[in-house]
């Protein structure tokens, strides 16, 4: 297995993945979905709320702002020998605001400072005059197939390496292709009098430029064994901590297949 | 109020809405600036253009 970095920031990565099969890759994208743990919150203890917003809805909007997540610190509640929670399995987010005003996810007050919102300007509620919320919002670690409040990513997709091929003997050189091409992915070439690729990481495979082309000259297929692989987290894991964390949960998952009696 | 999440993939956009709203009715064009904020996907980007804040 060959992996290159294509590109990568904060929250996104797109790899190029080669020498494996579609299951392997497919079971690595719902792993990376669904079953990596993230913190969100699961528990509200509702103390006062005057606004206009009913409190389980208020409860909704606190359990979908993404966290960041240290998984090194907090132990999985299914794990942890507490009742219900404790400080090793959870993490209180306190709230205390007077209207008027408008109430953001910078305005909660973590008790871990490594475990807070990751963008402060998530509106929760607005608060008219006089008016008071008080709240302690309990964040735990949970994986995406409970709830999707704990998936860390939003886009976790792969695709088949594109291969444009152009038979020159049958290429008529209309340059129709190129000019069809939303992605702008084929060429024509004035000076060699052929069509180029320009960029095959940027095809989509819709084969529009197949379709109009009248002698065939022109085939897009996928790779079965090479793939662009893309990750958009939220924020609570950057990117390479969830392939990281998928690859040894697949590997935990493999050995219990291995070592099955 | 507008949803958290983008109800389709899940991307946090209700912390773009005030930029948006804000830079919008500056004169920007809206095409630039949701591409400016990083919401690339066109499940997320109408959920910002087709808020309307009503309380
Ligand atoms: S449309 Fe077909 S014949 Fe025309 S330039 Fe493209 S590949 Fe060649
Ligand atoms: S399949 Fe679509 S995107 Fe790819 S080269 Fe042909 S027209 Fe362009
Ligand atoms: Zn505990
Ligand atoms: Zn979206």
């Amino acid at each position: 297995m060959n992996i290159d970095i294509k590109t990568k920031d904060e929250q996104n990565i797109i790899l190029i993945i080669e020498g494996v099969d579609v299951p392997f890759i497919n079971a690595l994208r719902r792993i990376c979905m669904v079953e990596i743990p993230t913190m969100a919150v699961e528990n509200v203890e509702i103390y006062k709320n005057d606004s206009r917003i009913f409190d389980e809805v208020l409860s909704h909007r606190l359990g979908l702002i993404p966290l960041k997540t240290d998984l090194d610190s907090i132990t999985l509640r299914e794990e942890c020998d507490c009742e219900d929670h404790c400080t090793s399995c959870s993490v209180s987010l306190l709230l205390k605001e007077t209207g008027p005003k408008v109430v953001y996810s910078g305005d909660l007050t973590s008790q871990d400072s490594k475990i807070v919102p990751v963008h402060d300007r998530i509106p929760l509620l607005k608060l008219r005059d006089g008016e008071e919320v008080e709240l302690e919002a309990i964040a735990q670690l949970g994986i995406g197939l409970e709830h999707a409040k704990w998936q860390p990513t939003t886009t976790s997709a792969y695709m088949y390496y594109p291969v444009i091929t152009i038979d020159s003997e049958k290429c008529e050189v209309c340059a129709k292709c190129a000019d069809e091409c939303p992605r702008g992915v084929l060429q024509f070439d004035e000076k060699e009098n052929k069509i180029i690729v320009l960029d095959p990481e940027q095809c989509t495979m819709c084969k529009t430029c197949s379709k109009d082309c009248e002698p065939s000259a022109i085939t897009v297929e996928g790779r079965e064994d090479k793939f662009i692989f893309k990750i958009e987290t939220d924020g609570s894991l950057s990117p390479e901590e969830v392939i990281t964390t998928a690859c040894d949960i697949l590997a935990q998952k493999s050995d219990k297949i291995l070592t099955f009696k | 109020m507008i949803p958290i999440r983008c109800l389709s993939c899940g991307k946090v956009v209700s912390g773009y809405y005030e930029e948006y709203k804000k830079r919008t009715e500056d004169g920007e064009n809206p095409k630039d600036v949701l591409d400016d904020l990083g919401l690339n996907k066109y499940c997320c980007r109408r959920m910002i253009i087709a808020h309307v804040e009503v309380w």
